[in-house]
Protein backbone atom coordinates (compact mmCIF):
# COMPACT_ATOMS: atom_id res chain seq x y z
CA UNK A 1 0.00 0.00 0.00
CA UNK A 2 2.88 2.04 0.77
CA UNK A 3 3.10 2.72 -3.70
CA UNK A 4 -0.05 3.10 -4.34
CA UNK A 5 -0.28 4.77 -7.81
CA UNK A 6 -1.10 8.44 -8.02
CA UNK A 7 -3.28 8.07 -11.30
CA UNK A 8 -5.57 5.17 -9.38
CA UNK A 9 -5.37 7.39 -6.18
CA UNK A 10 -6.80 9.95 -8.49
CA UNK A 11 -9.80 8.16 -9.73
CA UNK A 12 -10.63 7.24 -6.45
CA UNK A 13 -10.56 10.43 -5.11
CA UNK A 14 -12.72 11.38 -8.08
CA UNK A 15 -15.57 8.58 -6.62
CA UNK A 16 -15.44 9.89 -3.36
CA UNK A 17 -15.46 14.02 -3.55
CA UNK A 18 -18.98 15.28 -4.42
CA UNK A 19 -19.61 14.64 -8.15
CA UNK A 20 -21.33 17.80 -8.20
CA UNK A 21 -18.06 19.18 -8.35
CA UNK A 22 -16.11 17.12 -10.72
CA UNK A 23 -14.63 20.06 -12.93
CA UNK A 24 -13.66 21.77 -9.77
CA UNK A 25 -11.77 18.92 -8.18
CA UNK A 26 -10.11 17.69 -11.58
CA UNK A 27 -8.26 21.15 -12.02
CA UNK A 28 -7.28 20.72 -7.65
CA UNK A 29 -6.50 17.84 -9.03
CA UNK A 30 -4.14 18.78 -12.33
CA UNK A 31 -2.54 21.48 -10.09
CA UNK A 32 -1.08 18.88 -7.59
CA UNK A 33 -0.24 16.46 -9.73
CA UNK A 34 0.49 17.95 -13.03
CA UNK A 35 1.98 14.59 -14.31
CA UNK A 36 -1.35 13.15 -14.58
CA UNK A 37 -2.86 16.22 -16.83
CA UNK A 38 -3.51 14.14 -19.99
CA UNK A 39 -4.29 10.85 -18.52
CA UNK A 40 -7.04 12.63 -16.09
CA UNK A 41 -8.74 14.68 -19.10
CA UNK A 42 -8.92 11.61 -21.30
CA UNK A 43 -10.66 9.30 -18.44
CA UNK A 44 -12.57 11.75 -16.49
CA UNK A 45 -16.17 12.25 -17.72
CA UNK A 46 -17.27 16.63 -17.24
CA UNK A 47 -20.49 17.55 -18.20
CA UNK A 48 -20.78 18.92 -21.65
CA UNK A 49 -20.18 22.42 -22.91
CA UNK A 50 -22.22 23.40 -25.44
CA UNK A 51 -21.31 26.00 -28.50
CA UNK A 52 -23.06 27.17 -31.35
CA UNK A 53 -21.73 26.62 -35.13
CA UNK A 54 -21.07 29.64 -36.98
CA UNK A 55 -21.99 28.34 -40.17
CA UNK A 56 -24.97 25.99 -39.59
CA UNK A 57 -26.57 28.56 -36.56
CA UNK A 58 -26.78 24.72 -34.84
CA UNK A 59 -25.64 24.08 -31.33
CA UNK A 60 -23.23 20.89 -30.69
CA UNK A 61 -21.44 19.84 -28.07
CA UNK A 62 -17.69 19.64 -26.73
CA UNK A 63 -15.15 17.18 -25.76
CA UNK A 64 -12.15 16.01 -25.90
CA UNK A 65 -13.17 13.94 -28.99
CA UNK A 66 -13.82 16.73 -31.30
CA UNK A 67 -10.58 18.75 -29.85
CA UNK A 68 -7.81 20.27 -31.88
CA UNK A 69 -5.68 22.47 -29.23
CA UNK A 70 -8.47 24.98 -28.25
CA UNK A 71 -10.19 24.50 -30.98
CA UNK A 72 -13.35 22.39 -31.45
CA UNK A 73 -15.11 20.38 -34.53
CA UNK A 74 -19.22 21.11 -35.19
CA UNK A 75 -20.54 18.14 -36.21
CA UNK A 76 -22.64 20.13 -38.53
CA UNK A 77 -20.13 22.13 -40.70
CA UNK A 78 -17.02 19.64 -40.45
CA UNK A 79 -15.03 22.90 -39.40
CA UNK A 80 -12.97 23.97 -36.86
CA UNK A 81 -14.04 26.98 -34.23
CA UNK A 82 -11.33 28.99 -34.09
CA UNK A 83 -10.60 28.30 -37.22
CA UNK A 84 -6.89 26.17 -37.71
CA UNK A 85 -3.88 27.72 -38.49
CA UNK A 86 -1.97 26.19 -41.27
CA UNK A 87 -0.36 22.73 -40.10
CA UNK A 88 -2.38 23.27 -36.62
CA UNK A 89 -1.10 21.99 -33.62
CA UNK A 90 -1.33 18.49 -33.19
CA UNK A 91 -3.20 17.69 -36.36
CA UNK A 92 -3.09 14.75 -38.85
CA UNK A 93 -3.69 15.83 -42.29
CA UNK A 94 -3.08 19.38 -42.10
CA UNK A 95 -6.69 20.28 -41.32
CA UNK A 96 -7.09 19.06 -38.19
CA UNK A 97 -8.04 15.47 -36.78
CA UNK A 98 -10.95 14.84 -39.21
CA UNK A 99 -12.42 11.51 -40.22
CA UNK A 100 -11.91 10.27 -43.47
CA UNK A 101 -14.22 10.58 -46.35
CA UNK A 102 -15.93 7.60 -45.61
CA UNK A 103 -15.84 7.52 -42.04
CA UNK A 104 -17.62 11.14 -42.17
CA UNK A 105 -19.88 10.00 -44.56
CA UNK A 106 -21.47 7.83 -41.79
CA UNK A 107 -20.47 10.50 -39.08
CA UNK A 108 -23.24 12.51 -41.06
CA UNK A 109 -25.81 10.36 -41.33
CA UNK A 110 -25.38 9.08 -37.42
CA UNK A 111 -26.05 13.00 -36.07
CA UNK A 112 -29.41 13.18 -38.41
CA UNK A 113 -30.17 9.64 -36.60
CA UNK A 114 -29.24 11.02 -33.01
CA UNK A 115 -30.94 14.19 -33.86
CA UNK A 116 -34.10 12.00 -33.98
CA UNK A 117 -33.26 9.86 -31.00
CA UNK A 118 -32.62 13.20 -28.80
CA UNK A 119 -35.69 14.26 -29.63
CA UNK A 120 -38.43 11.56 -29.40
CA UNK A 121 -36.57 10.96 -25.86
CA UNK A 122 -35.36 14.06 -24.31
CA UNK A 123 -37.83 16.37 -26.24
CA UNK A 124 -34.88 19.06 -26.47
CA UNK A 125 -31.62 19.15 -25.31
CA UNK A 126 -28.56 19.10 -27.86
CA UNK A 127 -26.76 15.74 -29.32
CA UNK A 128 -23.59 15.33 -31.06
CA UNK A 129 -21.81 12.39 -32.67
CA UNK A 130 -18.06 12.45 -33.55
CA UNK A 131 -15.98 10.00 -35.79
CA UNK A 132 -12.62 8.86 -36.00
CA UNK A 133 -10.68 5.90 -37.77
CA UNK A 134 -9.14 3.07 -36.27
CA UNK A 135 -6.50 1.01 -37.85
CA UNK A 136 -8.89 -1.89 -38.15
CA UNK A 137 -12.32 -0.04 -38.34
CA UNK A 138 -13.69 3.15 -36.45
CA UNK A 139 -14.45 4.63 -33.57
CA UNK A 140 -17.06 7.77 -32.26
CA UNK A 141 -18.64 9.11 -29.28
CA UNK A 142 -22.42 10.11 -28.93
CA UNK A 143 -22.77 12.81 -26.84
CA UNK A 144 -26.65 14.23 -25.37
CA UNK A 145 -27.11 16.69 -23.10
CA UNK A 146 -30.53 18.74 -21.73
CA UNK A 147 -30.54 21.24 -18.83
CA UNK A 148 -33.88 22.55 -17.39
CA UNK A 149 -35.62 24.43 -14.65
CA UNK A 150 -38.63 23.31 -13.20
CA UNK A 151 -41.29 24.71 -10.94
CA UNK A 152 -42.67 21.86 -8.91
CA UNK A 153 -46.08 21.63 -10.04
CA UNK A 154 -48.08 20.83 -6.78
CA UNK A 155 -45.69 23.21 -5.74
CA UNK A 156 -45.65 25.41 -2.40
CA UNK A 157 -44.69 29.24 -3.68
CA UNK A 158 -40.53 29.58 -3.82
CA UNK A 159 -39.85 26.06 -4.77
CA UNK A 160 -38.38 25.13 -7.90
CA UNK A 161 -36.30 21.96 -8.92
CA UNK A 162 -33.41 21.97 -11.45
CA UNK A 163 -31.71 19.39 -13.42
CA UNK A 164 -29.31 18.25 -15.80
CA UNK A 165 -28.54 14.79 -18.15
CA UNK A 166 -24.96 14.90 -20.06
CA UNK A 167 -24.98 11.08 -21.65
CA UNK A 168 -21.72 10.34 -22.98
CA UNK A 169 -21.16 7.16 -25.14
CA UNK A 170 -17.83 6.45 -26.06
CA UNK A 171 -17.17 2.81 -28.64
CA UNK A 172 -15.24 1.16 -31.05
CA UNK A 173 -16.45 -0.59 -33.48
CA UNK A 174 -13.46 -3.12 -35.00
CA UNK A 175 -14.03 -5.28 -37.92
CA UNK A 176 -13.91 -9.29 -37.37
CA UNK A 177 -14.80 -11.87 -40.32
CA UNK A 178 -18.12 -11.17 -41.12
CA UNK A 179 -19.12 -9.17 -38.20
CA UNK A 180 -18.27 -6.45 -36.08
CA UNK A 181 -17.49 -5.78 -32.87
CA UNK A 182 -18.58 -3.07 -30.36
CA UNK A 183 -17.51 -2.01 -27.43
CA UNK A 184 -18.94 0.60 -25.61
CA UNK A 185 -18.47 2.51 -22.11
CA UNK A 186 -21.43 5.20 -21.28
CA UNK A 187 -21.28 7.13 -18.33
CA UNK A 188 -24.03 9.57 -17.63
CA UNK A 189 -23.90 12.50 -15.26
CA UNK A 190 -27.19 13.28 -13.82
CA UNK A 191 -28.00 16.50 -11.37
CA UNK A 192 -30.90 17.27 -9.93
CA UNK A 193 -31.30 19.67 -7.26
CA UNK A 194 -34.80 21.24 -5.48
CA UNK A 195 -35.66 23.83 -2.75
CA UNK A 196 -38.43 25.17 -0.84
CA UNK A 197 -39.07 26.63 2.23
CA UNK A 198 -40.29 22.93 4.21
CA UNK A 199 -37.79 20.96 2.70
CA UNK A 200 -35.12 23.48 2.76
CA UNK A 201 -32.00 22.42 0.20
CA UNK A 202 -31.75 19.04 -1.45
CA UNK A 203 -29.21 18.40 -3.98
CA UNK A 204 -29.01 14.41 -5.53
CA UNK A 205 -26.16 14.42 -8.16
CA UNK A 206 -23.58 11.70 -9.62
CA UNK A 207 -22.52 10.05 -12.26
CA UNK A 208 -23.12 6.19 -13.32
CA UNK A 209 -20.65 4.36 -15.84
CA UNK A 210 -21.37 0.78 -17.67
CA UNK A 211 -19.70 -1.26 -20.06
CA UNK A 212 -20.79 -3.76 -23.01
CA UNK A 213 -19.29 -5.50 -25.66
CA UNK A 214 -21.37 -7.40 -28.68
CA UNK A 215 -20.40 -8.47 -32.24
CA UNK A 216 -22.82 -7.73 -34.91
CA UNK A 217 -23.28 -8.26 -38.19
CA UNK A 218 -22.93 -5.16 -40.54
CA UNK A 219 -22.79 -4.97 -43.78
CA UNK A 220 -23.63 -1.06 -44.75
CA UNK A 221 -22.79 2.29 -43.38
CA UNK A 222 -26.54 1.92 -42.49
CA UNK A 223 -26.06 -1.26 -40.32
CA UNK A 224 -23.14 0.15 -38.82
CA UNK A 225 -25.19 3.20 -37.49
CA UNK A 226 -28.62 1.37 -36.46
CA UNK A 227 -26.13 -1.36 -34.41
CA UNK A 228 -24.74 1.78 -32.75
CA UNK A 229 -28.35 3.34 -32.16
CA UNK A 230 -29.56 0.05 -30.97
CA UNK A 231 -26.37 -0.51 -28.25
CA UNK A 232 -27.14 3.01 -27.09
CA UNK A 233 -30.76 3.00 -26.82
CA UNK A 234 -30.32 -0.38 -24.73
CA UNK A 235 -27.58 1.18 -22.51
CA UNK A 236 -29.64 4.61 -22.06
CA UNK A 237 -32.67 2.84 -21.48
CA UNK A 238 -30.75 0.14 -18.68
CA UNK A 239 -28.77 3.33 -17.04
CA UNK A 240 -31.65 5.47 -16.77
CA UNK A 241 -33.65 2.52 -14.88
CA UNK A 242 -30.48 2.10 -12.87
CA UNK A 243 -30.49 5.86 -12.06
CA UNK A 244 -34.00 5.74 -10.95
CA UNK A 245 -33.17 2.97 -8.24
CA UNK A 246 -30.28 4.82 -7.24
CA UNK A 247 -31.14 8.30 -6.51
CA UNK A 248 -34.80 7.42 -5.57
CA UNK A 249 -34.88 4.24 -4.49
CA UNK A 250 -31.14 3.39 -2.75
CA UNK A 251 -30.35 7.59 -0.99
CA UNK A 252 -33.87 7.00 0.12
CA UNK A 253 -32.99 3.73 1.73
CA UNK A 254 -30.25 4.65 3.60
CA UNK A 255 -32.07 8.13 5.29
CA UNK A 256 -34.48 5.66 6.62
CA UNK A 257 -31.73 3.69 7.85
CA UNK A 258 -30.07 6.33 9.42
CA UNK A 259 -33.91 7.71 11.18
CA UNK A 260 -36.76 5.96 11.30
CA UNK A 261 -40.14 8.07 10.99
CA UNK A 262 -42.08 5.30 12.72
CA UNK A 263 -40.92 3.92 16.65
CA UNK A 264 -38.09 1.79 16.60
CA UNK A 265 -39.30 -0.31 19.34
CA UNK A 266 -43.03 -0.85 17.76
CA UNK A 267 -41.29 -1.57 14.51
CA UNK A 268 -38.86 -4.37 17.01
CA UNK A 269 -42.27 -5.43 19.00
CA UNK A 270 -44.07 -5.81 15.35
CA UNK A 271 -41.32 -8.15 13.66
CA UNK A 272 -41.43 -10.70 17.23
CA UNK A 273 -45.21 -10.60 16.93
CA UNK A 274 -44.71 -11.15 13.35
CA UNK A 275 -41.65 -14.14 13.63
CA UNK A 276 -44.18 -15.64 16.39
CA UNK A 277 -46.97 -15.96 14.02
CA UNK A 278 -45.05 -17.40 11.33
CA UNK A 279 -43.46 -20.04 13.95
CA UNK A 280 -46.73 -20.81 15.29
CA UNK A 281 -48.34 -21.31 11.54
CA UNK A 282 -44.68 -23.67 10.84
CA UNK A 283 -45.69 -25.85 13.90
CA UNK B 1 -5.20 27.65 -4.31
CA UNK B 2 -1.85 26.47 -2.78
CA UNK B 3 -1.42 22.38 -2.49
CA UNK B 4 -1.98 22.44 1.69
CA UNK B 5 -5.23 24.30 0.81
CA UNK B 6 -5.94 21.96 -1.89
CA UNK B 7 -5.80 18.45 -0.32
CA UNK B 8 -7.29 20.48 3.01
CA UNK B 9 -10.47 20.52 0.73
CA UNK B 10 -10.39 17.17 -0.29
CA UNK B 11 -10.38 16.33 3.75
CA UNK B 12 -13.41 18.50 4.27
CA UNK B 13 -15.44 17.13 1.16
CA UNK B 14 -14.48 13.36 2.69
CA UNK B 15 -18.12 11.81 2.30
CA UNK B 16 -18.98 10.01 5.38
CA UNK B 17 -16.98 7.14 7.06
CA UNK B 18 -14.49 7.76 3.95
CA UNK B 19 -11.92 10.07 5.48
CA UNK B 20 -9.38 6.86 5.73
CA UNK B 21 -9.54 6.54 1.86
CA UNK B 22 -9.51 10.10 1.35
CA UNK B 23 -5.82 10.31 3.52
CA UNK B 24 -4.47 7.10 1.40
CA UNK B 25 -5.42 8.98 -1.97
CA UNK B 26 -4.10 12.45 -0.74
CA UNK B 27 -0.79 10.43 0.45
CA UNK B 28 -0.38 8.74 -2.56
CA UNK B 29 -0.53 11.80 -4.67
CA UNK B 30 1.85 13.97 -2.15
CA UNK B 31 4.73 10.97 -2.08
CA UNK B 32 7.11 13.92 -3.37
CA UNK B 33 6.07 16.43 -0.92
CA UNK B 34 5.55 13.73 2.15
CA UNK B 35 5.69 17.08 4.61
CA UNK B 36 2.44 18.08 3.50
CA UNK B 37 0.29 15.79 4.65
CA UNK B 38 1.86 16.18 8.70
CA UNK B 39 0.22 20.11 8.34
CA UNK B 40 -3.28 18.62 7.75
CA UNK B 41 -4.13 19.20 11.34
CA UNK B 42 -6.31 21.64 11.10
CA UNK B 43 -7.89 20.07 8.01
CA UNK B 44 -8.31 16.99 10.19
CA UNK B 45 -9.59 19.18 13.40
CA UNK B 46 -12.75 21.11 11.16
CA UNK B 47 -13.59 17.53 9.88
CA UNK B 48 -14.32 16.18 13.03
CA UNK B 49 -15.56 19.08 14.88
CA UNK B 50 -17.93 19.80 11.61
CA UNK B 51 -18.86 16.07 10.59
CA UNK B 52 -19.60 15.71 14.72
CA UNK B 53 -17.44 12.93 14.48
CA UNK B 54 -17.73 10.27 17.16
CA UNK B 55 -15.26 8.36 19.31
CA UNK B 56 -15.38 5.57 21.90
CA UNK B 57 -13.19 5.92 25.20
CA UNK B 58 -11.05 3.26 26.14
CA UNK B 59 -13.22 0.46 28.23
CA UNK B 60 -16.62 2.35 27.05
CA UNK B 61 -18.86 1.14 24.59
CA UNK B 62 -20.46 4.82 24.07
CA UNK B 63 -20.51 6.93 21.18
CA UNK B 64 -19.10 10.16 22.20
CA UNK B 65 -19.20 13.66 20.17
CA UNK B 66 -16.45 15.84 19.04
CA UNK B 67 -17.31 19.09 18.13
CA UNK B 68 -16.72 22.71 18.65
CA UNK B 69 -19.33 22.72 21.20
CA UNK B 70 -17.95 20.22 23.32
CA UNK B 71 -14.40 21.45 22.98
CA UNK B 72 -12.50 22.50 26.05
CA UNK B 73 -9.38 23.76 23.98
CA UNK B 74 -6.08 22.19 23.50
CA UNK B 75 -7.42 19.12 21.73
CA UNK B 76 -9.85 18.47 24.76
CA UNK B 77 -13.45 17.42 24.58
CA UNK B 78 -16.19 16.48 27.29
CA UNK B 79 -19.00 14.74 27.63
CA UNK B 80 -21.58 15.11 29.90
CA UNK B 81 -23.58 12.13 29.97
CA UNK B 82 -20.57 9.98 31.68
CA UNK B 83 -18.72 13.33 33.23
CA UNK B 84 -15.61 12.75 31.13
CA UNK B 85 -12.99 14.43 29.53
CA UNK B 86 -10.66 13.57 27.04
CA UNK B 87 -7.94 14.60 24.62
CA UNK B 88 -8.75 13.58 20.80
CA UNK B 89 -6.02 12.90 17.81
CA UNK B 90 -7.83 14.52 14.94
CA UNK B 91 -5.43 12.90 12.62
CA UNK B 92 -6.08 9.16 13.81
CA UNK B 93 -9.20 9.70 15.14
CA UNK B 94 -8.49 8.35 18.88
CA UNK B 95 -9.43 9.35 22.53
CA UNK B 96 -7.26 9.02 25.48
CA UNK B 97 -6.34 10.88 28.90
CA UNK B 98 -9.96 10.14 30.25
CA UNK B 99 -10.31 12.10 33.22
CA UNK B 100 -13.46 12.72 35.59
CA UNK B 101 -15.09 15.81 34.57
CA UNK B 102 -18.30 18.06 36.22
CA UNK B 103 -20.50 19.84 35.06
CA UNK B 104 -21.81 23.25 36.49
CA UNK B 105 -23.14 26.51 36.40
CA UNK B 106 -26.20 27.83 35.25
CA UNK B 107 -27.38 25.43 32.76
CA UNK B 108 -26.27 22.49 33.62
CA UNK B 109 -29.76 21.04 35.12
CA UNK B 110 -31.28 22.32 32.17
CA UNK B 111 -28.26 20.60 30.19
CA UNK B 112 -29.05 17.24 32.28
CA UNK B 113 -32.67 17.30 31.81
CA UNK B 114 -32.42 17.88 28.33
CA UNK B 115 -29.71 14.65 27.77
CA UNK B 116 -32.37 12.81 29.98
CA UNK B 117 -35.48 13.61 27.47
CA UNK B 118 -33.00 12.98 24.50
CA UNK B 119 -32.22 9.54 24.93
CA UNK B 120 -34.92 7.30 24.65
CA UNK B 121 -35.90 9.78 21.50
CA UNK B 122 -32.81 8.66 19.71
CA UNK B 123 -33.16 5.00 20.64
CA UNK B 124 -36.67 5.31 19.19
CA UNK B 125 -35.61 6.80 15.89
CA UNK B 126 -32.03 6.24 15.60
CA UNK B 127 -30.69 2.96 15.47
CA UNK B 128 -27.06 3.72 15.30
CA UNK B 129 -26.15 7.63 16.69
CA UNK B 130 -24.40 9.73 19.33
CA UNK B 131 -25.78 12.42 20.92
CA UNK B 132 -24.80 15.22 23.23
CA UNK B 133 -26.02 18.25 25.30
CA UNK B 134 -23.78 21.06 26.24
CA UNK B 135 -23.62 24.52 27.57
CA UNK B 136 -22.13 26.90 25.35
CA UNK B 137 -21.84 30.70 24.53
CA UNK B 138 -20.65 31.25 28.35
CA UNK B 139 -23.62 29.40 29.82
CA UNK B 140 -26.07 31.47 28.57
CA UNK B 141 -27.65 28.70 25.55
CA UNK B 142 -27.40 24.86 25.28
CA UNK B 143 -26.46 22.86 22.15
CA UNK B 144 -27.80 19.52 21.42
CA UNK B 145 -26.28 17.45 18.89
CA UNK B 146 -27.67 14.00 17.15
CA UNK B 147 -25.61 12.50 14.59
CA UNK B 148 -26.51 9.10 13.05
CA UNK B 149 -23.84 7.07 10.75
CA UNK B 150 -24.70 3.67 8.65
CA UNK B 151 -21.49 2.82 6.83
CA UNK B 152 -21.88 -0.15 4.37
CA UNK B 153 -18.71 0.34 2.18
CA UNK B 154 -18.74 -3.41 1.14
CA UNK B 155 -22.09 -2.53 -0.69
CA UNK B 156 -20.55 1.22 -1.76
CA UNK B 157 -22.74 3.21 0.39
CA UNK B 158 -22.21 5.60 3.24
CA UNK B 159 -24.50 7.51 5.25
CA UNK B 160 -24.72 10.74 7.59
CA UNK B 161 -27.10 12.52 9.64
CA UNK B 162 -26.31 15.52 11.55
CA UNK B 163 -28.67 17.54 13.44
CA UNK B 164 -27.63 20.19 15.97
CA UNK B 165 -29.95 22.64 17.83
CA UNK B 166 -29.11 25.71 20.01
CA UNK B 167 -31.15 26.52 22.39
CA UNK B 168 -31.63 30.14 23.84
CA UNK B 169 -33.63 30.16 27.77
CA UNK B 170 -33.75 34.21 28.01
CA UNK B 171 -36.11 33.99 24.80
CA UNK B 172 -37.41 30.16 24.52
CA UNK B 173 -35.88 30.22 21.06
CA UNK B 174 -34.92 26.99 19.35
CA UNK B 175 -32.82 26.96 16.30
CA UNK B 176 -31.78 23.94 14.24
CA UNK B 177 -30.21 22.51 11.76
CA UNK B 178 -30.90 19.47 9.98
CA UNK B 179 -28.14 17.55 7.54
CA UNK B 180 -28.01 14.44 5.41
CA UNK B 181 -25.07 13.15 3.80
CA UNK B 182 -25.31 9.47 1.46
CA UNK B 183 -22.87 8.38 -1.11
CA UNK B 184 -23.23 5.78 -2.91
CA UNK B 185 -20.23 4.47 -5.43
CA UNK B 186 -20.67 1.49 -7.33
CA UNK B 187 -19.51 1.79 -10.41
CA UNK B 188 -20.03 5.44 -10.07
CA UNK B 189 -20.37 8.13 -7.61
CA UNK B 190 -24.12 9.51 -6.24
CA UNK B 191 -24.43 11.96 -3.36
CA UNK B 192 -27.00 13.52 -1.45
CA UNK B 193 -26.82 16.34 0.25
CA UNK B 194 -29.35 18.08 2.39
CA UNK B 195 -29.88 20.91 4.87
CA UNK B 196 -32.84 22.17 5.81
CA UNK B 197 -32.75 25.06 8.97
CA UNK B 198 -35.43 24.89 11.62
CA UNK B 199 -36.87 27.78 14.00
CA UNK B 200 -39.26 27.30 16.85
CA UNK B 201 -39.87 28.13 20.26
CA UNK B 202 -39.92 26.02 23.28
CA UNK B 203 -42.83 28.03 25.60
CA UNK B 204 -42.49 25.38 28.60
CA UNK B 205 -38.30 26.37 28.43
CA UNK B 206 -37.81 22.21 29.79
CA UNK B 207 -35.18 19.30 28.37
CA UNK B 208 -38.74 17.88 27.70
CA UNK B 209 -40.35 20.72 25.80
CA UNK B 210 -36.58 20.95 23.96
CA UNK B 211 -37.17 17.59 22.89
CA UNK B 212 -40.51 17.04 21.89
CA UNK B 213 -39.99 19.80 19.87
CA UNK B 214 -36.58 18.11 17.90
CA UNK B 215 -39.04 15.63 17.32
CA UNK B 216 -41.45 17.03 16.08
CA UNK B 217 -39.01 19.27 13.73
CA UNK B 218 -37.56 15.75 12.71
CA UNK B 219 -40.63 13.91 11.47
CA UNK B 220 -41.51 16.69 9.84
CA UNK B 221 -38.38 17.26 7.90
CA UNK B 222 -37.95 13.61 7.01
CA UNK B 223 -41.67 13.09 5.15
CA UNK B 224 -40.67 16.43 3.14
CA UNK B 225 -37.32 14.80 2.25
CA UNK B 226 -39.43 11.54 0.77
CA UNK B 227 -41.75 13.88 -0.82
CA UNK B 228 -38.69 15.68 -2.28
CA UNK B 229 -37.50 12.21 -3.40
CA UNK B 230 -40.98 11.76 -5.12
CA UNK B 231 -40.94 15.01 -6.74
CA UNK B 232 -37.70 15.18 -8.08
CA UNK B 233 -38.55 11.42 -9.51
CA UNK B 234 -41.72 12.64 -11.34
CA UNK B 235 -41.00 16.15 -11.83
CA UNK B 236 -37.27 16.75 -13.00
CA UNK B 237 -35.90 13.27 -13.60
CA UNK B 238 -39.05 12.52 -16.39
CA UNK B 239 -38.77 15.99 -17.89
CA UNK B 240 -34.70 15.22 -18.78
CA UNK B 241 -35.54 12.19 -20.50
CA UNK B 242 -38.31 9.84 -21.47
CA UNK B 243 -38.35 6.45 -20.38
CA UNK B 244 -39.45 5.50 -24.26
CA UNK B 245 -40.91 7.82 -26.84
CA UNK B 246 -44.64 9.25 -27.31
CA UNK B 247 -45.31 6.20 -29.10
CA UNK B 248 -43.90 3.82 -26.20
CA UNK B 249 -42.12 1.95 -28.87
CA UNK B 250 -38.02 1.63 -29.23
CA UNK B 251 -36.87 3.48 -32.11
CA UNK B 252 -36.72 1.13 -35.58
CA UNK B 253 -33.09 2.23 -36.17
CA UNK B 254 -33.25 0.91 -40.24
CA UNK B 255 -36.07 2.84 -40.46
CA UNK B 256 -34.81 5.91 -38.80
CA UNK B 257 -33.65 8.20 -42.15
CA UNK B 258 -37.50 8.20 -42.44
CA UNK B 259 -38.58 9.68 -39.13
CA UNK B 260 -37.12 13.11 -40.28
CA UNK B 261 -40.20 13.39 -42.40
CA UNK B 262 -42.49 13.03 -39.33
CA UNK B 263 -40.44 14.47 -36.81
CA UNK B 264 -43.12 17.40 -36.49
CA UNK B 265 -44.72 15.08 -33.99
CA UNK B 266 -41.87 15.18 -31.35
CA UNK B 267 -42.34 19.01 -31.84
CA UNK B 268 -39.44 20.30 -33.57
CA UNK B 269 -35.74 20.13 -33.37
CA UNK B 270 -35.15 23.57 -32.11
CA UNK B 271 -36.88 23.02 -29.10
CA UNK B 272 -34.76 22.69 -25.71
Amino acid sequence: MASADPFDSALDLLRRLNPKHTTKHLQSLISLAPDLTEDLLSSVDQPLSVRRCKQTGRDYLLCDYNRDGDSYRSPWSNEFDPPLGSGGAGSEGGGGATPSEKVRRMEVKANEAFDVYRELYYEGGVSSVYFWNLDDGFAGVVLLKKGLTYDVPEAKPGSASEGSWDSIHVFEAIDRARMTQYNLTSTVILSLSTNSSGLGEMDLSGNMTRQIEQELPAESDEQQIANIGKLVEDMELKMRNLLQEVYFGKAKDVVGDLRSVGSLSEAGRDREAQRELIGSMRR
Amino acid sequence: MSALETISSFVEGAPPGELADVIADIKALTVADPGLVSQLGPAFEKYNEEQFSTVRLPGSTQPIIVSSHSSLGNGRYYDVESSTSFEYDHATQKASGAQSYVLEGAQADLTKSTLKSLSPYVKEHFPNAAYGVYPIENDSKVAIIVVANKYSPNNFWNGRWRSLYIFDPSSGALEGSLKVDVHYYEDGNVRLLTSKSVTTSISSGTGAGIVKEMGNAERKYQEELNRGFTSLSEGAFKALRRQLPVTRQKIEWDKVASYRVGQDIGGGSSRR
